[in-house]
């Protein structure tokens, strides 16, 4: 598996640039996958999505339902898009640490 | 040699060794691959006769060219049918028949190469095994069996997409392709069951997990409890309307099965024992299949071949369509088709109705349950793939471009229905056409039929 520095520290991720455990996740590590998304700058509304599903996950052990993600955070999808152009199954969870969606996604 | 090998053809994101190995599969050196590859093909043609018919009667008349979605897409010779079989063809006559061992190129015969396995990689990846080629070709010729065995092949060499891979690895892990938890799993539900209630002025429905002494046990996509609410809502509430004993499995939480598309032996074998054994321990005496188009075929066509376990066959397995369909013929459900007025049309899933007969209880559906219902022309068994189909969902750039090639067709479809509501009744159709929709800037909303049926339902305590 490859893994990247950020902030001097070696971070394993699996072959799209997700980040292979969760737990290992730390502040610095949205900062540099938000660079790879394209995404300039993170906003509270990045911090509120990216923080609804670290502690979702931490719960279920899996990311939420998108239709719910919106109604808990008060983001509708469209807007969630801009804040995350590859969307939040996948460029939000990448910034959380999360792992990648897999199946029909 | 890989990356070399693989200049210039466009091929899925491949998942590394270490994945393969939690898969039990001890990725193959290249200076093997080619000798294990022909191996292989000698063993599938002693024991699979389509494969050899396949093999053997292509003509190369042309007429699956034109019929191919991903051919009229990208116009690349190698994803006309025959010329994508002949990828292995060319292999199966150097090796196996006189006059190839004799003649060579002459005969079209050539050596199996790494460069040809690279090629395998890449082709038999953008055919989406929906069968329009086999339903076209004037021998029969299935070309999609082909496709299966080559990456079959390629899934023991230790080669495949880290799509593919890594789903199987959660099927191995939890019983569905997304790795559900069944925390995350009941979570959803107790969610949904909210929404229905605030949108349906106070309906109650319950969506049962593990409920031991059920009649029913109704298998979902797991990609409904990410992208697809409202397919899960509406069998909750044809359940609740026709007052059934069911529940979900949080062990078996999957319509699909990937193992289908890329291993057909122990992939796809875990899905089929894990639910039998939930039968067992959840009493059931009828499966429901939720919307899935190849899951519905792996499931109906294969399952009782598959299963070791006794007494399966006596579980009779229907898919949710043909529940709802046979009870609107014998009139038992009280539906508004005015509560979906938009004019909507149906897109047909391959696997359903070119490899399960799903076809006009789809039908019988849209006209109960919808007020403006327009056919897309092909349609039926005639229709063309999403462009998604056999889970070629790719994200990274090279495929997420053929991606929207590979759907250029049924885009023209959509568009000349004009159509405000696209109805795609699988879970792949609409991981596909949720994003193609507005890369082809189609001004449509992508919708399940479940969903539909579920918001014409009349409940009399609302």
């Amino acid at each position: 598996m490859p893994f990247v520095e950020i902030e001097g520290k070696q971070v394993e991720v699996d072959e799209d640039g997700f980040m292979t455990d969760p737990a290992a996740w730390f502040e610095a590590c949205a900062y540099y996958f938000a660079k790879g998304e394209g995404i300039e700058q993170l906003t509270d509304d990045h911090w509120k999505v990216i923080n609804y599903l670290k502690e979702y996950y931490a719960t279920n052990g899996i990311a939420p339902m998108i239709r719910k993600l919106c109604k808990e955070t008060g983001i509708p999808l469209k807007e969630i898009y801009e804040l995350f152009p590859s969307g939040p199954a996948k460029g939000a969870c990448k910034l959380g640490g999360l792992p990648k969606p897999t199946g029909c996604v | 040699m890989s990356t070399e090998t693989a200049k210039g053809l466009r091929q899925p994101k491949r998942a590394n060794e270490k994945l393969f190995r939690t898969l039990g599969i001890e990725p193959v050196p290249d200076e093997k691959k080619v000798e294990e590859a022909i191996r292989h093909l000698d063993d599938f043609r002693n024991k699979l006769r389509s494969f050899v018919v396949t093999m053997e009667n292509c003509v190369k008349c042309g007429l699956c060219a034109d019929n191919c979605h991903t051919y009229l897409g990208t116009k690349d010779p190698n994803n006309i049918p025959a010329g994508r079989a002949d990828l292995i063809r060319k292999a199966y006559k150097r090796y196996f028949t006189p006059q190839g061992k004799l003649f060579g190129p002459l005969v079209g015969a050539e050596e199996l190469t790494l460069e040809t396995l690279e090629k395998w990689y890449s082709y038999f990846y953008q055919c989406s095994e929906c069968r329009r080629c086999s339903h076209t070709c004037p021998f029969g010729l299935d070309t999609a069996e082909i496709t299966m065995v080559g990456r079959q092949i390629l899934f023991w060499l230790g080669i495949g997409p880290q799509l593919h891979t890594a789903t199987a690895g959660a099927i191995l892990k939890t019983g569905n392709h997304m790795g559900l938890t069944k925390a995350g799993i009941i979570d959803t539900l107790e969610f949904l069951a909210e929404e229905i209630e605030e949108d349906r002025n106070g309906l109650k429905v319950e969506f049962p997990t593990d409920k031991p002494d059920s009649d029913i046990l109704y298998i979902p996509s797991s990609a409904d409890f990410m992208l697809n609410p409202n397919t899960l809502k509406g069998a909750g509430m044809f359940f609740k309307w026709v007052g059934a004993n069911w529940t979900m499995s949080s062990r078996i939480t999957e319509a699909g099965n990937f193992g289908y598309l890329m291993d057909q032996t122990r992939i796809q074998r875990e899905m089929v024992t894990r639910l039998y054994e939930e039968c067992t321990t959840l009493g059931i005496k009828k499966i429901v299949w939720g919307e899935c188009g190849h899951g519905w075929r792996a499931a109906k066509m294969y399952v009782a071949s598959y299963s070791d376990l006794p007494g399966v066959a006596k579980i009779p397995m229907t898919h949710i369509h043909d529940e709802v369909a046979a009870l609107i013929e014998s009139g038992q459900l009280d539906l508004d088709p005015t509560r979906n007025s938009q004019k909507i049309t149906l897109h047909d899933p391959c696997n359903y109705v070119r490899a399960c007969g799903l076809c006009d209880q789809m039908r019988v559906i849209m006209r109960a349950v919808t007020s403006d219902f327009v056919e897309m022309t092909p349609n039926r068994e005639r229709n063309f793939c999403c462009g998604g189909g056999s889970g070629v969902l790719f994200d990274d750039p090279a495929m997420y471009e053929y991606r929207i090639l590979a759907s250029n067709k049924k885009a023209e479809q959509v568009r000349e229905t004009e159509a405000e509501v696209l109805c795609a009744p699988c879970s792949i159709c609409k991981a596909q056409l949720y994003p193609m929709v507005k890369e082809h800037k189609l001004p449509v909303e992508v919708v399940g039929l479940i969903d539909l049926v579920g918001h014409a339902l009349v409940f009399p305590e609302e």
